[in-house]
């Protein structure tokens, strides 16, 4: 028999970050200010038009497009853990849940944002809708990512409705409206036996629903580049690879968003050291994939060096793109992968640092899969500026692109400000069934 | 010994030279002496210039470059000059006229390509870097063209295209005598043309060989171009259409479902994919909808 005490500290644990504090105040100060910068050259863009840009007429796809890879694929973590752990019975991932659900569908819904900023003129994106074509991968990736956006919506909400009563319940101190939100958003949750049953189900099917959902949004997002003729895209492994390197930069993020939810929200009891060796070990798992793939990748070409392949290689390999390549590589995947295998590497503060690492990696890596091929087009670049042969990314296009960081940054933290992140209900079930 | 040895070095260097300038001969153009001394008929001013430059971005700019930065390709063998140089200015126009018509190594001909008004304003242009340059212009009257006529007759039993080129003086009527005649049918992007360039005979008659394997239109109808080009007449160009090419009625690349067509005429396996699985989802998301809203209600009672 556990006693209600138990209950009520868990219950206390879990709903005690749900205020605004001072921290709170300052973090998202810092985060608006840094919007409004980001959002001024903007405006400059949408003024002046895409010349602000390092874009030109041959690397046409920049630092905006390697930015919309990046955040649908660090989207994917949702799917990973909430619903391929879940299923398979992990129950060491279920805390965990929650918050690869609040990372998936912030990134995932302010990747449609990223996709708006690589366009000269955003109010014609109405005419992807109007005169879209179904044979266009550009199309399909518009509709997957909606599809994503929604079903992660739901399936971060639906497991959160018997939270949503509990937050009703017990946090009396808060403003009559704010608690009423929480009394219409909890559907007149009782916990009887039929809801029980229909949330049960929902979810199942859910976590069921977002694996093919989830797959189909990487894989069309890696066809935009692979159903090109162009050397680097033009690859049959492109799905897979996109993929397995999702959850490579999805599982960083995670172990990042852990350690700081741990610390801040002093949740220490419930994100354990085991969470983090495990955290580790899947990520060492994801990235071996990672790496398997990224070596049949360059290997292949690599090995015949067709003539435009091998332009292409060398220019990564000991060209002008060699330094980033290798260092991406090797401080993103290869170190990262040899430094977790050690135990005492698995613990949240060196893992917070591999984590880093890992993400910027996976950034960067994103960069070199867009851009430099498109430096070396078939037909040969004649008499054109320089600026048009080497792209640079310019200051504003920047500050733009860290704009949807920061908004990913500051959705995450009012979620996690207005929701327990750790499911409370399903943490005293689970306590329940194990005593 | 040692003065052996200067000897020898100055042959070596000698030798060289002779070889290099050689080489360098080997570079310039060896044009006849009638084409030499062509004139354009076209008196080259500024208009003119300005349209030779529009010519030239068009065709000439993506080997040559711009003229007088030397920008041109510098990857080809012999590299295409910058033709505001000294070497290419102190050519006569004739010589330039030629080398546009006949081309060399990398450099195309433009024969075919640009009417010959086109190519002595190209010229106009490249004159323009130079303010040294005097124009002498042609004696040929170009409103001297005016007066030839082409009668062509085909003959469908031999697959003959035999052409009777005459002009209408005021004397009488004169057959186009040593004339260039050539043929070409018209088809997408350029000119095909049929057999060689031949000359007209003292009586002004020029006779083809046509192909019998020739695609014409949906009614067998080709677009023939004759080009007469006579040293007193100037150039001429006639467009017919003959009805001596095999009937050909084949479906335009957008005329079926593909890929590449609009969203009307998408193949019938994508729009069923996409639907299907646009449908599938949606459905499980309503169902979603449809069980929370039962939740509500349960918890009402
Ligand atoms: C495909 C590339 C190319 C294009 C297009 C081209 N040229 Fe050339 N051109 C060359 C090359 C290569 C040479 C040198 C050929 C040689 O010396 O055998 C040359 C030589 C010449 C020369 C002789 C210069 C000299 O001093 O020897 C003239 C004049 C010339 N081009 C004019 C033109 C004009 C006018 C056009 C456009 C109507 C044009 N070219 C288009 C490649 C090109």
């Amino acid at each position: 028999m556990l006693d209600q005490s138990k209950f009520d500290k868990i219950t206390s644990d879990l709903l005690k970050p749900i205020r605004i504090n001072h921290s709170f105040m300052v973090w998202m100060g810092f985060l608006g200010v840094s919007l409004i910068v980001c959002l001024y050259a903007y405006s400059v863009q949408l003024d002046k038009g895409m010349v602000v840009t390092g874009l030109r007429d041959y690397v046409s796809w920049g630092m905006y497009i390697s930015n919309f890879v990046f955040f649908v694929a660090t989207s994917l973590i949702g799917m990973l853990i909430s619903a391929v752990l879940g299923l398979s019975g992990e129950k060491w991932a279920s805390p965990l849940a929650r918050i690869a659900e609040i990372i998936a569908l912030a990134f995932a819904a302010v990747a449609g944002l990223v996709i708006i900023s690589d366009m000269g003129r955003p109010e014609r994106l109405i005419n992807v809708f109007l005169y879209g074509r179904i044979q266009s991968p550009i199309l399909w990736d518009v509709t997957v990512v909606t599809f994503y956006v929604l079903i992660s919506a739901l399936f971060l909400y639906v497991p959160l409705i018997p939270d949503l009563k509990i937050c009703y319940d017990k946090m009396n101190q808060l403003p009559a409206y704010k608690r009423n939100i929480y009394k219409v958003l909890s559907l007149n949750w009782i916990g009887s036996p039929e809801q029980i049953k229909i949330i049960k189900q929902s979810t199942r099917i859910l976590a069921i629903l977002i694996i093919p959902v989830a797959l189909a949004i990487h894989t069309v997002t890696s066809w935009l580049f692979a159903s090109t003729t162009r050397v680097g895209w033009d690859s049959s492994i492109f799905g897979p690879y996109f993929v397995t390197g999702a959850f490579v930069s999805g599982s960083a993020a995670v172990i990042i968003a852990m350690f700081f939810y741990r610390n801040n929200f002093k949740l220490q009891d419930y994100i354990t050291e085991k969470h983090f060796d495990k955290m580790g070990k899947l990520l060492v798992l994801v990235s071996l994939i990672y790496l398997y793939f990224t070596l049949n990748e360059y290997m292949v070409p690599g090995y015949k060096m067709k003539k435009f392949d091998a332009m292409h290689i060398h220019a990564l390999f000991t060209g002008t793109h060699a330094l980033l390549f290798w260092s991406v590589q090797i401080f993103g995947l290869v170190l990262p992968i040899v430094l977790l295998l050690f135990k005492k590497m698995r613990k949240p503060l060196p893992m917070l640092v591999v984590a880093l690492f890992v993400i910027c990696g996976a950034w960067l890596k994103r960069y070199i899969i867009v851009i430099p091929t498109q430096e070396h087009p078939f037909l040969p670049i004649q008499n054109v500026p320089m600026n048009f042969k080497i792209y640079t990314p310019s200051l504003t296009e920047s500050l733009i692109s860290l704009a949807p960081i920061i908004l990913v940054l500051i959705i995450i933290t009012i979620l996690s400000k207005v929701v327990p992140i750790i499911p409370v209900h399903e943490t005293i079930e689970h306590l329940e069934e194990t005593k | 010994m040692f003065k052996e040895n200067i000897k020898l070095r100055l042959t070596a260097t000698f030798l060289i030279c002779f070889l290099f300038f050689l080489q360098l001969n080997a570079q310039r153009w060896d044009v006849p002496a009638d084409k030499k001394s062509k004139n354009s008929y076209i008196k080259f001013d500024g208009n003119t210039a300005k349209e030779g430059e529009a010519i030239f971005t068009k065709n000439c700019k993506s080997c040559h470059g711009d003229l007088g930065k030397s920008n041109g390709i510098k990857t080809m063998n012999p590299a295409p000059p910058d033709l505001s140089q000294a070497l290419t200015q102190e050519l006569t126009d004739g010589e330039l006229f030629y080398i546009l018509n006949t081309g060399r190594n990398a450099m195309p001909s433009f024969k075919n390509t640009l009417s010959e008004e086109e190519r002595w304003k190209a010229i106009s242009f490249i004159r323009s870097f130079n303010n040294k340059y005097v124009q002498v212009l042609s004696k040929t009257d170009p409103t001297k063209s005016k007066l030839v006529k082409i009668n062509c007759v085909f003959d469908s039993l031999s697959n003959k295209l035999k052409l009777n080129i005459i002009a209408n003086e005021k004397t009488g009527v004169i057959p186009l005598k040593d004339a260039e005649v050539s043929l070409f049918v018209t088809r997408y992007f350029g000119k095909l043309q049929i057999e060689k360039t031949i000359r007209t005979n003292a009586d002004g008659i020029a006779i083809f060989n046509f192909p019998k394997d020739l695609p014409g239109d949906k009614t067998g109808n080709v677009d023939v171009a004759i080009k007469v080009s006579d040293e007193l007449y100037g150039e001429i160009e006639s467009v017919n259409k003959f009805n001596i090419g095999i009937p050909t009625d084949k479906l335009g690349l957008t005329q079926n479902r593909a890929i590449w067509n609009i969203l009307k005429k998408a193949p019938w396996w994508i729009i069923i994919t996409y639907t299907s699985i646009v449908l599938t989802v949606g459905a499980f998301l309503l169902y979603i909808i449809f069980s929370l809203l039962k939740i509500r209600k349960l918890g009402e009672n």
